[in-house]
């Protein structure tokens, strides 16, 4: 066992120790000197002292033992500068990556954070004055939080500032970092400190194996009983926005029955309140429906019963963004048709303007257009509902008509097609139709043998919806069907987005509609500066660290963004083992004990003898 | 102030504050209280050891040629048939002497003892100047260094209170030497009241006894400051003697500090010891105390004078 210096060089601690000691030994003498003071009768003293004359001689040696016990003092305050150390490892350099683990499940209430840190600290008192360490925050992605050094209490700092994040925790991330950074160290260990709940471990084995770094799993918690909501979406009624569907899912990693209760808020305002029996490491699904109240944003609390609580607070709440619900401007081109305008009077999310041909196209923007028995002259812009498409002389219609039809009937329905959702067409009765020829590409939705009737498809990069005959010409205008159709045709132009995602997992990149105009994008994290977000064909790419409600501010509005934990990883508390390959043949840390030795004994020696000085002073032993 | 306004000395306006109003307006009233505790006892009419030509009978003796026939007590001769001529004591007025030390001793402390010797010094010469006799104020350190001449009438206070306002401060004590040089001076037999706080390294006694040996009536009115006895020191000091000069380093203990009170201890159990063996009415008069009330204890003890 040998000795270094972690802290002042030797000849820095000399040139202290020569400076202090030389102005210690200048101000005891200093102290030396007495203060005059006047006496009427210094002849009363002379009687007084007359015992006093004996022990001059060692007077004198106890104010020189004074002095060497400043002297001494010094010493050791300079000798505590320099930091003596074992070293405990040949005097080789090594590098430690200490990995916590910073996952959702590290955040249960059985104290496994506290236990890593302390675990983290104790490695860190124990290194030798040459080891360096390097912190790695280990969650959906490897963070380092030190850099690689010998420098104690910068490493504890870091530790005493981890907490744990609403993420997965991946041990290939961290594996990865901590191969890069010990590249070229030639001793070097990793030491990951969780409870076992790590994604990729096989791959971190075998990075691990292939870098030859010894690793080894130091873990933290116990088990114990956990319910989860693991999911929570929600959508609305495409033809009564206003409401809405949630999906409900509690998973348990309890080994009994849970007896729990939901809250649903809507808007920061409960909506609804179910019990649900959830069984022993079971799973319960339930739907809302008809739900109202809700128009942005859905939260989901789950509790027990008794009013106790599981180990993981984390876990029990869940969140949704409600799909936003867009007002789509719609151009209706007709010259009398209040058919029409009645059918689109039901969706009230809807802002229907009527133009007459002659007015086409308006000056006000629309998303989309339906053109009743009418073809502008030039390409449209837009979306369209065609309805009778026959152009006139000289302009050219969405559709090739090459003749027409008698008496078409709806024989031949596509029913998987979004458009005919709801919508009953098979005995709708048309007088008559065109006779068109379906472009490739286009959908045949419905069709009578001879040819189609409802077709959907693409022109100039805009969608449209045909009907090849003059609703007039028919009895569709009077049956429910037609209003579903237009609707259905509006929907599948602007739709309420099919593969919206009410919320994103937490830890790992998301990426987030945007606001067309939006050139820049803030997310906002309580007590943080903004982080800006870049943009890429509309999107923002952002990867949440705990779940809930989170704002991306645009300068084209605000996007709420829900973020739940990620479904099941973090859900069982339960430890488990992890291999992570070859573990260190040498030992992390020196005893604690022996590496804090010197700092230890000198300070309480420094202590002790500061209460004997002061003693003696008061006293009067040493002057 | 105006320009031409003449300053009084930094130590005339100290002893103006000395002797200032309400002090004499003090010493007035003592006067009073004093006349009428010793009425008809001390104002002047204290019997001396003289025999003359007073009426109170002494003594006789057998008639000489040339003394006075008619002091002849014919009575005795009826009796015995010799001639005998009555003695009366002679009927004098009395000298008060106030010797007061004016050593660096007395100066030190705040106040300074010597301002509380100046005070009793002037209260005893004034309620004496009230009763007639005569008073002479004498100022010493290791030396007679001031001396006003015996004077009578209260009017004259003005006379000791400019004397002791403007009294010379001396160095270190020397009681015998300065007693001596005191009986020099003054043939006249008097009391001798000795204001001193008794710090003298040369043994104190020696003064005592040579007023004593000289008939003298020596009394002694010890000035002690408590401050004196229980110094507020503690460490490491470099004790000044302020008449001498001596240093000395000392550490001062509690252990220390108990032998110092005990010195001074036995130092005022010398003095009581001293004066109790020679019969010299001693006074130990506590500094802190107000002048007027050591002054009015005298008075009711029957005064330090009488």
């Amino acid at each position: 066992m040998s000795w270094e210096l972690a802290g002042w060089p030797l000849e820095s601690a000399g040139a202290l120790l020569a400076v202090v000691g030389a102005c210690v030994t200048l101000l005891y003498f200093l102290a030396l000197r007495r203060r005059p003071i006047e006496v009427p009768f210094v002849h009363l003293w002379r009687e007084a002292l007359a015992d006093e004359r004996s022990s001059r001689l060692f007077s004198r040696l106890k104010r020189v033992f004074s002095w060497l016990l400043a002297l001494l003092l010094v010493a050791l305050i300079v000798g505590a500068l320099a930091d003596p150390r074992v070293s405990g490892h040949g005097g080789s350099e090594r590098v430690v990556v200490i990995a916590i683990d910073v996952s959702a499940s590290m955040g249960a209430t059985d104290g496994r954070m506290e236990r890593a840190r302390e675990e983290a600290r104790s490695i860190v008192r124990g290194l030798g004055a040459s080891d360096r360490a390097i912190l790695i925050a280990m969650g959906a992605e490897a963070r380092p939080r030190s850099a690689a050094t010998t420098d104690h209490a910068a490493l504890l700092s870091a530790i005493d500032d981890l907490v744990a994040l609403g993420v997965g925790a991946d041990v290939e991330a961290a594996a990865h970092l901590a191969a890069d950074v010990t590249a070229d160290a030639a001793q070097r260990e990793l030491v990951v400190i969780s409870d076992g709940a790590v994604a990729h471990e096989a791959e971190a084995r075998a990075l691990l194996e292939a870098a030859h770094l010894p690793a080894r799993l130091v873990h933290v918690g116990a088990a114990a009983p956990n319910v989860a909501l693991t999911a929570l979406s929600v959508r609305r009624y495409p033809l009564d926005p206003s409401r809405n569907e949630v999906l409900l899912e509690v998973t348990s990693a309890s080994d009994q029955a849970e007896s729990i209760e939901v809250e649903l808020l809507g808007d920061g305002e409960t909506v609804d309140v179910i019990p649900l029996a959830v069984p022993a490491r079971g799973r319960v699904r339930r739907f809302f429906q008809d739900l109202t109240g809700v128009d942005r944003a859905l939260e989901a609390r789950l509790r027990r019963r008794d009013g106790s609580h599981d180990a993981l607070a984390a876990d029990d709440h869940a969140f949704a963004r409600v799909p936003p619900r867009h007002r789509v401007r719609v151009a209706v081109v007709s010259e009398d048709d209040i058919y029409l305008s009645a059918a689109l009077l039901l969706d009230e999310y809807l802002d229907v303007r009527e133009v007459a041909p002659a007015d086409f196209p308006p000056s006000e923007p629309f998303d989309v257009a339906i053109l009743d028995h009418f073809v502008p002259s030039a390409p449209l812009e837009t979306d369209a509902i065609w309805i009778d498409p026959v152009p006139t002389e000289g302009v050219t219609g969405p559709l090739e008509i090459t003749g027409s039809l008698d008496r078409p009937f709806f024989d031949r329905l596509r029913r998987e097609d979004p458009l005919l959702r709801h919508a009953a067409l098979s005995d709708v009765n048309v007088a008559r139709a065109l006779l068109v020829r379906a472009a490739p590409g286009d959908t045949v939705v419905a069709a009578d043998a001879r040819g189609p009737l409802l077709l959907s498809g693409e022109r100039g990069g805009h969608r449209f919806v045909a009907l090849t005959f003059d609703i007039r010409e028919s009895d569709l205008p009077l049956r429910p069907a037609f209003p579903l159709l237009l609707l259905d045709a509006i929907e599948s132009f602007a739709p309420t987005d099919a593969a919206y995602r009410g919320s994103v997992a937490t830890g790992t990149p998301a990426s987030v509609a945007l606001p067309v105009t939006a050139t820049h994008a803030t997310l906002r994290v309580p007590g943080h500066a903004g982080i800006e977000l870049p943009i890429e064909n509309g999107n923002a790419t952002v990867r949440f660290e705990r779940a809930g409600f989170h704002t991306i501010e645009t300068d084209a509005g605000d996007v709420l963004v829900a973020a739940n934990l990620p479904a099941a990883s973090e859900l069982d508390l339960t430890p488990r083992d992890a291999d992570l390959g070859t573990e260190s043949t040498t030992p992390t840390s020196i005893s604690e004990d022996v590496s804090r030795l010197p700092w230890q004994w000198l300070t309480l020696l420094a202590l002790a003898l500061l209460l004997i000085e002061w003693t003696t002073f008061h006293r009067r032993w040493t002057v | 102030m105006w320009p031409f306004a003449r300053r009084a000395p930094a130590a005339d306006r100290a002893a103006a504050d000395l002797f200032d109003e309400a002090f004499l307006r003090r010493l007035e009233s003592l006067a009073v209280v004093a006349r009428r505790t010793v009425d008809g006892k001390t104002r002047a009419e204290r019997r001396s050891k003289k025999t003359g030509a007073g009426i109170e009978l002494a003594d006789t003796r057998e008639y000489s040629p040339g003394d006075d026939f008619r002091a002849i007590d014919w009575n005795l001769f009826a009796r015995s048939e010799r001639l005998h001529t009555r003695l009366f004591e002679e009927e004098e007025d009395l000298s008060v002497y106030v010797a007061l030390d004016v050593s660096a001793s007395m100066t030190l402390g705040t106040p300074p003892k010597l301002d509380h010797g100046k005070r009793l010094a002037a209260a005893l010469a004034y309620v004496s100047l009230a009763a007639l006799d005569r008073v002479s104020i004498t100022t010493f350190a290791d030396r007679v260094i001031g001396r006003l001449p015996a004077m009578r009438g209260k009017g004259r206070i003005f006379r000791v209170l400019d004397f002791l306002r403007n009294a010379e401060t001396g160095s270190a004590t020397d009681l015998g030497t300065a007693m001596r040089t005191f009986v020099a001076q003054n043939k006249r037999r008097g009391v001798v009241l000795v204001v001193s706080d008794l710090y003298d390294p040369k043994s104190f006694e020696t003064g005592i006894d040579a007023l004593r040996h000289a008939r003298f009536e020596p009394r002694i009115l010890h000035l002690v400051d408590r401050r004196d006895a229980e110094p507020e020191l503690f460490g490491d000091v470099l004790l000044v003697d302020r008449e001498t000069g001596e240093r000395r380093e000392v550490t001062v203990t509690d252990a220390v500090l108990r032998r110092y009170r005990e010195a001074h201890a036995r130092h005022g159990k010398r003095i009581a010891t001293f004066a109790g063996e020679t019969r010299v009415p001693l006074v130990s008069i506590d500094v802190q105390h107000h002048w007027d009330d050591v002054v009015l204890g005298l008075l009711r003890r029957g005064g330090i004078v009488g």
